[in-house]
């Protein structure tokens, strides 16, 4: 399997993705350790995350797959959400619970 | 080093702009960014425009870059 269909596999088969910087208990990034933040600020606890650190072609992959240049990145239900500044937006207005909310029912 | 400048100019070449400002030491950046094209489109849709404007000028100094995109009219109701 390519990256590409890699990473279809894993924003399709898990609820909620989250490709960052570290794991979520040990973030290495500002930008990654705030979208772990926030999605436990959301309720969400448990949630697919991969280590792009760890997994060079996935690092480059994802970018392409979202057409998005930077990590971390949110994916729902398949669905590619947003980086760490759209998730913090999302949060602040209440939107990301909603989307996150979806998801668990 | 990349400057908060030029990452400026470069957003107000790639994009059509009514407002941007970009601030920052040299290592992060925060760039807020009010633009007609962004009517219409998704918060996720409006940060692809800047990063296309940006284009490949920034692939390793990107990461460090905070962005908030608004439409004239969000940015008029923002600082009213």
């Amino acid at each position: 399997m390519d990256a590409q269909q890699t990473i279809k596999q894993q924003v399709t088969s898990n609820p909620v993705v989250l490709y960052m910087k570290g794991t979520p208990h040990f973030p290495q990034c500002g930008f990654s350790a705030m979208a772990v933040q926030i999605l436990r600020a959301c309720g969400v606890e448990e949630f697919f995350s991969v280590n792009v650190l760890d997994e060079p072609e996935i690092r480059n992959g994802v970018k392409e797959y979202a057409n998005w240049p930077t990590i971390p990145q949110l994916y729902v239900n398949g669905e590619f959400v947003g980086g760490s500044d759209i998730m913090r937006e999302m949060y602040e207005s209440g939107e990301l619970q909603k989307v996150l909310a979806k998801q668990a029912a | 080093m990349v400057h908060p400048e030029e990452i400026q100019r470069y957003i107000e070449q790639g994009l059509a702009c009514e407002h941007v400002r970009v601030a920052g030491d040299g290592h992060h950046f925060e760039a807020v960014v009010v633009s007609a094209e962004f009517r219409g489109k998704s918060r996720v849709q409006q940060h692809q425009l800047v990063y296309r404007a940006l284009g490949d000028r920034m692939r390793e100094e990107i990461h460090a870059l905070a962005m908030q995109t608004f439409t004239p009219e969000d940015w008029a109701a923002a600082n009213r």
